[in-house]
C-alpha cells in the first residue's frame, strides 16, 4: 500500500450548517495499479484528488503516504518528491518549450535525478510520444493531446511512484483519450506506478483495475 | 531549470513585457539620476566654497536684531563696547588657531600716489575735501593674519616684530603695486598726511583745520594672492573696487592707527565746542574689530556656542562660512528643487513599478500556481520574480545613469543661466570684516555635474533599492496564492 485515505472529512461551513464533500472517507491505493475515481460533476471527486495531492487539506482525518502522514512530510515537500499531478487543462508554462517544462520539476525535487537532465527529459518525452523536434517547441505550439503528453512526462520527471490525474482526457477527442489511458495503464502495469485518475467517463473507469464511486460525499469501491 | 534560469528565460521569451518594464524603469530612473546628479553637484559646491571661505570668525553687532527693534526699544538702546580683554579671552579658546584685533582709518598723502586700477596710472583723480586714499589697517598679530590666511603673500622684506607691534613703531607693509607706482623699496620712507577738517554749515564745505605728517618706513611688500586677470571680470565694478582698496591698504601696528585717530579727534574737538562739551571728560576709546582663525571648519559651531554667552548684548558671532548661504543662493535653490524631485521620483517609482509588477503577476497567476503545485518553495518563486525585475532594473538604471546625467547637465545649465542673469541684476551684500572675493560667479563656476564614482554608487543604491521596495509590495500577492484555486 502506497497511499491511504483515513477517515477523511472535508466540508464547507455554511453558517451553522456544514455541507460535506467527503464524509468519513476511507480508501487504500497500491503500486502497480490503475485506479479511477468516478462521479458526476460536483460529486467531490476533484476535491478528493486535491486532498490526495496535498493541494488542499482535510478538516479531519489523514492521508498516509508509505505509512507516513503527508502533513508530517509537509505538503510542499510531498508534492515536490512523492507525487506527480496531471491537470485537465494541462497547466504547462507557455513561455517554455516542452522539454523545458519537463526540466522544471527536476530542478525543484530533492529526489535523485541523473546528471544529464536534458537527455532524461527528451527520453521521457519520446517514451510518451513527443519527438525531439516537437520537444523543442514552445508548448502553446503543440496540440491538446501533445500538451497533455508533455504534462504526463512532467509528472514522471521526478521519478515518483504516485501519479494523480484530474480529468486528464477532458479536453481531448476519443482517439487521443484512448492513447492517454493506454499510457496510464502502461505506467501502472509495466512501471509499477500507482496511477489514480479522476473521471466522469464510464469507459475509462471500465479500463481501470479498481474504480471508486463518489456520490453525495460517500466513497464506494468496485474491483 | 532552476529559478534563476527560469527568470532569464522569462525575460527573453516575454520581450514585450520586459521592454515595457524597461521603459518605465528607464524613464523613472532618469528622474532619480538627474535629481541625484544635481544633489551631488550642489553638495560638492558647498564643500569647495566653504573651503574657499576659510575658517575665519568675528564678533560684530547684530544689525538684523537691531533693525527689528521698534522705536521705543531703539530709544533705550545702549550698546556696550567690545572689551579688548574679552577679545583676548576668546582668542585663547582651544578652537582658535590665531587671532587678531584691528582698528583702521583712512589717510591721504601729498607725496605718494594711490593705485587706481590697471591703466589708470596717468589719470589724475581730482576732488575736494579730505584725502582718504590709503587705508591704514592696524594689526596686533605680528605675522599679519591676512598674509597667513593667504589673502595676500609677502613678496619682499618682512612682516612686523612683536616689539614693533607693541611699541607702535612707524613701520609699514604695503602692496607691491603701490610701491612700484611710487618707486618705493623696502627700507624707504614715505609720508602720509592726517588732515583735520571741520564742516562749515554756512556754505556746506569742509574746511582744513590742521594736519600732521606720518612718516612710515617700508619693511615689506605684499601682493594679493587671488589676482584675477580675466579682462571680462575686471570690468565688473565690485571686483575692481575691492582690489583697488586692498592695493591701497597699508599695514601698521594698531598703536599707529590709534595715535592718528586720537590726534584727529582731539584737534577736531578744539574747533567743535559743542561736541567737546558733549564728550566732557570721557576718554577717546579705540574700537577694535576682532578676527579669529579657527583650527578647522567643523569647529565653527562649537566656537559660536561657546562664545555667544560671553558677548555683550546685541553682539553676535559671524563666521566666514555664513556667507555661503548668501552667495550660494542659486545653487541652494537647485539643491532644494532636486531634493523634491528625488522624493517625488522615488515615491512615483515605488507606486508605478509596484503597479506594473502587480499587473504582470496577475497575468502570470497560472504560471506561479504551477510552480507551487510542483512543490516549489514560495521563497524561490518570489526570488524568481525579484531576479526578473532586478535584471531589467539594472539595465534600465544603467541606461538612465548616463541619460539622467546629461539631463541634469542641461537642466542645470538652463537654471544656472537664469540664476546668473537674476544675480547680476541684484545688489550684492558683503560682510565688513569677513569680506571675501568668493562671489556667486565662483559658486556657479564650481558647480559641475559629473559622473563620479560617488554619484554612480549612490544612484545604483537609491535606484535599485527603490525598485526592490516597489517589487516587494506586489510579492505579497504570490505569498497568498492558493495553487488549488488556480489549478483545479
Amino acid at each position: 500500500m502506497i497511499l491511504e485515505a483515513k477517515d477523511l472529512n472535508y466540508y464547507y461551513q455554511d453558517g451553522e450548517s456544514r455541507r460535506y464533500i467527503l464524509k468519513d472517507t476511507n480508501a487504500t491505493f497500491e503500486k502497480g495499479k490503475f485506479y479511477t475515481i468516478l462521479g458526476q460533476s460536483g460529486s467531490g471527486k476533484t476535491s478528493f484528488l486535491a486532498l490526495l495531492s496535498a493541494l488542499d487539506s482535510p478538516q479531519s482525518g489523514a492521508i498516509m503516504f508509505s505509512g507516513k502522514d503527508i502533513k508530517q512530510i509537509g505538503y510542499d515537500k510531498y508534492r515536490r518528491n512523492n507525487v506527480g499531478i496531471i491537470f485537465q487543462s494541462y497547466n504547462l508554462i507557455p513561455a517554455l518549450t516542452a522539454v523545458e517544462n519537463v526540466l522544471v520539476p527536476m530542478s525543484i525535487t530533492e529526489n535523485e535525478i541523473p546528471e544529464d537532465k536534458k537527455t532524461v527529459a527528451y527520453n521521457l518525452l519520446d517514451y510518451i510520444g513527443i519527438v525531439k523536434s516537437k520537444a523543442d517547441r514552445l508548448v502553446n505550439k503543440l496540440s491538446g493531446g501533445e500538451q497533455q503528453r508533455v504534462a504526463i512526462a512532467r509528472a514522471l520527471a521526478t521519478n515518483v511512484e504516485l501519479i494523480l490525474a484530474d480529468e486528464p482526457t477532458g479536453n481531448l477527442d476519443e482517439e487521443m483519450e484512448q492513447e492517454i489511458i493506454d499510457i496510464f495503464k502502461k505506467l501502472a502495469h509495466e512501471h509499477q506506478k500507482c496511477v489514480i485518475v479522476v473521471t466522469h467517463s464510464n469507459e475509462i473507469a471500465q479500463q481501470s483495475d479498481q474504480t471508486f464511486h463518489l456520490k453525495k460525499g460517500v466513497l464506494s469501491s468496485h474491483e | 531549470m532552476n529559478f534563476f534560469k527560469r527568470a532569464i528565460l522569462s525575460i527573453t521569451r516575454k520581450k514585450g513585457k520586459s521592454i515595457i518594464l524597461l521603459a518605465v524603469i528607464f524613464i523613472l530612473g532618469n528622474l532619480i539620476s538627474g535629481a541625484i546628479s544635481i544633489q551631488q553637484a550642489t553638495g560638492n559646491v558647498e564643500t569647495t566654497i566653504k573651503e574657499k571661505l576659510g575658517t575665519a570668525a568675528t564678533v560684530e553687532l547684530d544689525y538684523e536684531a537691531i533693525e527689528k527693534m521698534d522705536e521705543s526699544e531703539m530709544m533705550e538702546l545702549e550698546i556696550e563696547e567690545l572689551d579688548l580683554e574679552l577679545i583676548k579671552q576668546i582668542g585663547e579658546l582651544s578652537y582658535v588657531k590665531y587671532y587678531d584685533f584691528s582698528t583702521s582709518t583712512y589717510l591721504g598723502s601729498e607725496t605718494i600716489k594711490s593705485y587706481q586700477g590697471e591703466g589708470m596710472e596717468e589719470e589724475e583723480v581730482m576732488y575736494e575735501g579730505p584725502s582718504m586714499d590709503f587705508m591704514l589697517k592696524g594689526i596686533n598679530h605680528a605675522p599679519i593674519i591676512d598674509l597667513e590666511e593667504e589673502k595676500g603673500k609677502l613678496v619682499d622684506g618682512r612682516v612686523f616684530t612683536p616689539e614693533e607691534v607693541e611699541n607702535g613703531a612707524p613701520v609699514a607693509v604695503i602692496s607691491k603695486k603701490l610701491a612700484e607706482l611710487n618707486n618705493l623699496h623696502v627700507g624707504d620712507n614715505f609720508t602720509l598726511i592726517n588732515e583735520v577738517y571741520s564742516f562749515d554749515e554756512s556754505n556746506g564745505e569742509d574746511k582744513l583745520v590742521t594736519s600732521r605728517d606720518l612718516v612710515l618706513e617700508v619693511i615689506g611688500l605684499f601682493e594679493p594672492k587671488a589676482v584675477k586677470n580675466d579682462a571680462e571680470e575686471s570690468e565688473e565694478g565690485m571686483y575692481d573696487f575691492m582690489d583697488i582698496e586692498y592695493q591701497n591698504t597699508i599695514y601698521v601696528a594698531n598703536e599707529v592707527v590709534s595715535s592718528e585717530m586720537r590726534y584727529n579727534m582731539e584737534e577736531y574737538m578744539k574747533v567743535d565746542e559743542e561736541m567737546a562739551a558733549a564728550m566732557g571728560e570721557e576718554e577717546i576709546t579705540d574700537y577694535y574689530t576682532p578676527l579669529f582663525v579657527l583650527n578647522k571648519p567643523e569647529d565653527t559651531e562649537a566656537f559660536e556656542e561657546e562664545v555667544q554667552p560671553l558677548l555683550p548684548q546685541y553682539y553676535k558671532v559671524t563666521n566666514a562660512s555664513d556667507q555661503y548661504d548668501s552667495i550660494a543662493a542659486p545653487v541652494e535653490s537647485m539643491s532644494k528643487l532636486s531634493g523634491y524631485v528625488l522624493l517625488v521620483a522615488v515615491i512615483a517609482t515605488i507606486l508605478i513599478i509596484g503597479l506594473v509588477v502587480l499587473l504582470f503577476l496577475r497575468d502570470r497567476k497560472r504560471e506561479l500556481g504551477i510552480y507551487l503545485s510542483l512543490g516549489e518553495r514560495r521563497s524561490r518563486v518570489v526570488g524568481q520574480i525579484v531576479i526578473e525585475v532586478m535584471i531589467v532594473a539594472v539595465i534600465g538604471i544603467s541606461l538612465s545613469l548616463f541619460s539622467g546625467n546629461l539631463l541634469a547637465q542641461s537642466v542645470s545649465d538652463t537654471m544656472i543661466d537664469a540664476e546668473a542673469e537674476k544675480q547680476n541684476s541684484e545688489e550684492e551684500m558683503y560682510y565688513s570684516e569677513l569680506q571675501t572675493d568668493v562671489t556667486t560667479d565662483d559658486v556657479l563656476e564650481s558647480y559641475k555635474v559629473e559622473l563620479d564614482p560617488g554619484y554612480v554608487g549612490i544612484f545604483y543604491l537609491v535606484g535599485l533599492l527603490t525598485i526592490l521596495v516597489s517589487t516587494i509590495i506586489p510579492l505579497i500577492y504570490i505569498v497568498r496564492l492558493n495553487p488549488k484555486k488556480i489549478m483545479m
